[in-house]
């Protein structure tokens, strides 16, 4: 009876979280893959099965390898970039010093502001016309007249990604940072007696040991910042003419805009399989180099 | 020897506050001009010369959101559902997380697998899904049904956060707890989770934030004013015919607030929790 | 741990609590959704629900209003999953309507109340031979001019293209760092920007017999026009993210000194705080004849099985809404202009005003919402307008719209 109960405690241990996924995101997805395969009318009813003709339709529109490349540029820039600095950021609210509690609070508030909020204040501030950036250079006296921050479609998607940037560094800094509280002082009270100086612990204890929970978080970072939908949608809505497009806001024109659910559908399915691709290799070789 | 060494180290702390002062400006920027916008009126913010600092700061802008909206209500709601789902996101990953750190079984990877795949479609392609799973539980116009969907949402970062602290930490002080009489769940309550307690308090601040920010899933669910959360609910100040900027931004301070009390609260536990508790190497 | 649960259970209750909501007796429930037209409105519907409930013991009305940014979203949602409203206040109807969603408006409208409707504007709303929904309200759009830029610069108000030009160079001279002409080709609302030149221009989305003629030489000779504009300099400077709310607060803050702006525009510059020395005047046109757009937004009902009492419940719903105290209330609340013949005498009546912009309404052209490939369409001349804003030819553009919409 005990050994039975062995066999199957740990399944028990992960039902609840296993329920609550399957019942409030499977189903959906499932449905997400039914629609892509059905022919759906504009007010969104199913009216049968079509192949893959939604796939055909996408791929063929001359715009999907310009959003396809848009949202790779996006994905690579924002999580990069915010990986970098939100990894710096945690070494440097690590060290002890006064206000450091206070600092932590405000690195904080661009996480704890909503999305769409946060992107209207930034459009507010890039403004051409109103803005606030011009106005605070031109009374700081280092500009003299209005500056146009957006005069292309790829100085918006640029200051698109900083936004994201911007928010995303929480994210990656609070990750580190209690990655960096598990690391045992010993190892830095060892390496300093052996006389290794500061670049050599970084590089050889405290990436080594943080690189666990970077991993994972980098791996999700990369998922959410490839469906991120509210910056791109505040700022400029994909204007002009799919410039600034990525998947999750062209599918979503689609889908509530053109009344096309079926390609919308298809569009989700095609960005799903390229992250699970690569979410696949990148994990593989990860967990390969930790198995070294 | 000595002397240069303390103005090296004097120099590398002037340096370093430098740097943090810096951070937090830039990281303020945004906050300072929403404060302004929210004590300007219209015509000062689209004015035509430009001002910083607004010239008649109209302060009954921050009071008047809360008679303009139900912000109170709003606020409510937000705090439940953030609430609610951090709670049953812990209850449900907490143990999950320690299955897949102290036990084998099979389909172990293939479950941990299964949680990042779960988080590869956004929410905003799943509406319609979301929409029919929460028709047939009954839970749509709900508060519970947000609950139940925010917490799903973030079992994944949750669950392998929480397996990688434990995981980092040695299981030997949980045996012993065994071997004096406790079972498995006292054991991790007793031994485990005080020690995690970082690991614990980062995942909570995540999903509590992430809740709070939910938009698109509750403003498909939620169709009556009363159950509205505040990112759906100040959408009032964004209308077809004017956008009020200075309602939209005092009551997005407002909405901030929250999340960095409950910041505060706990980030000493994000420092020095594992002061106590074996490490492994 | 036994906190922890305590707290959960104590939230539980609070929440089964919460999620109950009003329990229905023996009452008929009618479900609208509105679009939330501004600041004003949830109010105006949150009064005439409490009301009607209170005059209509017998049914439970339930309006929500959701914001125009969000209502296809939402609206959609619900019907993909059979949760149709009873009725919906929104701009377009001809996708339900394909799908055999709605009922014919006048299954659930009483005569009296249909009677009340401007034809014009029903003829909008109609498909084979049917009407399919009921005119809430409109707005129309007028140039308006800032006086006292335009008397600095020593111009006249513009009514040919050749004019226009000419007054936008003259601003420009005068002081460059006034915009002399707005436009706005956003996703937002480009397709009006579509609308006022080609109409202007002796062209426009369909012919006289309906079929759509996108690309016609009228058309393509507009738009190059109006992009010729903005390549001039004469105009803001990102036609393609600068929404109408920019244009107008640009042309209250005397940014701007021309734009096309809907009749409710001095509201929306007095609510702001600011004062503007304003004019208002035809749409320029190029052949001669000045067309003005209108835009209008419509009720229909959903066919959900109703039974004869439910039906009855609409038809109570739509005479309390158009009665005629009750319907002026509604439409001067955000300053639109009347869709019934009641509403517009009396309103005209009241405020000479409004007298005006209702002959204007009158005269002016709707979009083809009807037309089952409209949502399309919009999409379609937005994307146009802003690859010609990138240097892309429009005669190509609108070539390759037309092939894909019209086959």
């Amino acid at each position: 009876m005990k050994k039975k109960f062995r066999g199957i405690e740990p399944y028990l241990w992960i039902l609840p979280s296993v329920l609550l996924m399957a019942v409030f995101i499977v189903i959906p997805i499932g449905f997400v893959f039914r629609m892509s395969f059905s022919k759906i009318s504009k007010a969104g009813l199913i009216k049968g099965f079509c192949g893959f003709d939604n796939f055909h339709k996408v791929l063929n529109s001359p715009v999907f390898s310009m959003v396809l490349k848009n949202t790779i540029v996006w994905t690579v820039a924002v999580v990069g970039l915010s990986t970098l600095l939100g990894f710096i950021l945690a070494i440097i609210l690590n060290n002890e010093f006064k206000g450091r509690k206070i600092a932590r609070a405000v690195v904080v508030f661009p996480w704890a502001t909503t999305l769409i909020v946060q992107a209207s204040i930034w459009k507010f501030i890039i403004d051409t016309d109103y803005g606030t950036l011009n106005t605070l250079l031109m009374k700081l006296g280092i500009i003299d007249h209005a500056i146009n921050w957006t005069p292309t479609a790829g100085a918006y998607f640029a200051w698109e990604i900083a936004c994201g940037i911007f928010v995303t560094i929480p994210f990656v800094t609070f990750t580190v940072l209690s990655g960096l509280q598990s690391i045992d002082e010993g190892f830095y009270e060892a390496a300093t007696v052996d006389g290794a100086n500061y670049w050599q612990k970084m590089f050889q204890i405290t990436i080594p040991l943080v690189r666990p929970s970077l991993t994972v978080s980098t791996v999700l970072n990369i998922i959410y910042v490839f469906n991120s939908f509210p910056i791109i949608w505040t700022i400029t809505k994909g204007d002009p003419a799919n410039r600034t497009d990525t998947l999750v806001t062209y599918l979503y024109k689609l889908a509530f805009y053109n009344g096309k659910q079926g390609d919308a559908a298809a569009v989700s399915v095609i960005g799903f399989l390229i992250l699970f691709i690569c979410a696949s290799i990148y994990m593989v070789s990860v967990l390969k180099k930790g198995d070294d | 020897m000595e002397h240069t060494k303390s103005n090296k180290k004097i120099v590398s702390r002037i340096f370093l506050y430098l740097v943090v002062i810096i951070i937090c400006l830039i990281t303020l920027y945004p906050y300072f001009v929403t404060i302004c916008t929210a004590l300007k009126s219209r015509a000062e913010i689209f004015s035509t010369s430009g001002t910083v600092f607004p010239i008649h700061a109209i302060w009954s802008n921050l009071i008047d959101v809360w008679s303009r909206a139900p912000m109170a209500s709003y606020m409510r709601n937000s705090i439940l559902i953030a609430g609610g789902s951090t709670l049953l996101a812990m209850l449900c990953g907490i143990p999950a997380a320690y299955a897949l750190s102290r036990m084998k079984f099979k389909g172990q990877t293939a479950f941990l697998g299964f949680v990042i795949v779960s988080q590869m479609f956004a929410p905003v392609v799943l509406l319609i899904g979301i929409y029919k799973v929460m028709m047939s539980l009954h839970l749509t116009n709900s508060i519970v049904g947000l609950i139940f969907i925010n917490a799903a949402f973030n079992q994944a970062f949750a669950i392998w956060l929480l397996r990688g602290t434990f995981m980092s930490i040695s299981s030997e002080m949980e045996q012993a707890a065994t071997i004096d009489g406790c079972n498995r769940i006292q054991a991790l309550i007793k031994i485990l989770l005080p020690v995690a307690a970082p690991g614990i308090v980062t995942a909570l601040i995540f999903v509590f934030i992430n809740a709070w920010n939910e938009y698109t899933v509750a403003l498909t669910l939620i169709s009556t004013d009363t159950f509205k959360p505040l990112t759906v609910g100040i959408n009032i100040f964004n209308g077809y015919n004017m956008i009020e900027w200075q309602y939209l931004f005092a009551a997005s301070l407002y909405a901030i607030v929250p999340v960095v009390i409950l910041f505060v609260g706990i980030e000493k536990n994000l420092v020095g929790g594992l002061t106590s508790g074996g490490v492994k190497g | 741990m036994k906190k922890v649960l305590t707290a959960g259970a104590a939230m539980a209750m609070v929440l089964s609590m919460a999620s109950m909501g009003a329990m229905a007796e023996d009452t008929v429930d009618v479900n609208v959704i509105a679009a939330q037209y501004g600041q004003n409105t949830a109010d105006w519907w949150a009064q005439f629900v409490e009301d009607f409930n209170a005059d209509n013991p017998g049914i439970n009305l339930n309006v929500e209003v959701v914001s125009w940014n969000d209502i296809y979203t939402v609206v959609n949602t619900r019907i993909a999953n059979g949760e149709a409203p009873d009725v919906l206040n929104i701009d377009v109807f001809a996708d339900y309507q394909a799908d055999d969603l709605l009922l014919p408006i006048q299954d659930v409208v009483s005569e009296e109340t249909y009677s009340k409707m401007y034809d014009a504007f029903l003829d909008q709303s109609e498909v084979d031979g049917t009407v399919w929904a009921i005119p809430d309200l409109a707005s129309a759009r007028a140039l308006y001019y800032n006086k006292d830029i335009l008397e600095a610069a020593g111009v006249e108000v513009p009514t040919t293209w050749d004019e226009l030009t000419a007054a936008c160079e003259a601003i420009k001279a005068y002081d460059d760092s006034i915009y002399p002409w707005g436009i706005d080709m956003t996703t937002d609302e480009g397709q009006a920007a579509f609308a006022y030149y080609t109409w202007n221009n002796g062209g426009g989305f369909v012919d006289d017999e309906g079929n759509w003629t996108l690309n016609s030489p009228e058309n393509v000779e507009a738009i190059e026009y109006a992009i010729s504009l903005v390549n001039a300099g004469y105009t803001n400077s990102d036609p393609a993210n600068d929404t109408r709310y920019d244009l107008q607060d640009m042309f209250g803050a005397g940014k701007i000194a021309m734009v096309i702006a809907p009749n409710s525009l001095p509201t929306y510059i007095a609510d702001g705080g600011n004062e503007v020395n304003y004019g208002v005047a035809s749409i320029p046109s190029n052949t001669g004849e000045s067309v003005s757009a209108g835009v209008m937004d419509r009720f229909m009902c959903f066919d959900n099985d109703y039974t004869d009492e439910e039906k009855a419940a609409i038809t109570t719903f739509f005479d309390y809404f158009y009665d005629d105290a009750r319907y002026t209330d509604w439409v001067a609340m955000e300053g639109f202009l009347p869709a019934t013949k009641t509403g517009g005498e009396a309103l005209a009546a009241a405020d000479p005003d409004m007298a005006s912009w209702i002959d204007i309404l009158a005269s002016c052209k709707f979009y083809p919402t009807a037309k089952a490939e409209w949502a399309d369409v919009k999409q379609g001349v937005i994307s146009a307008e802003q690859n010609a804003l990138l240097g892309e030819s429009v005669q190509e553009q609108l070539d390759n719209l037309q092939a894909e919409i019209a086959g």
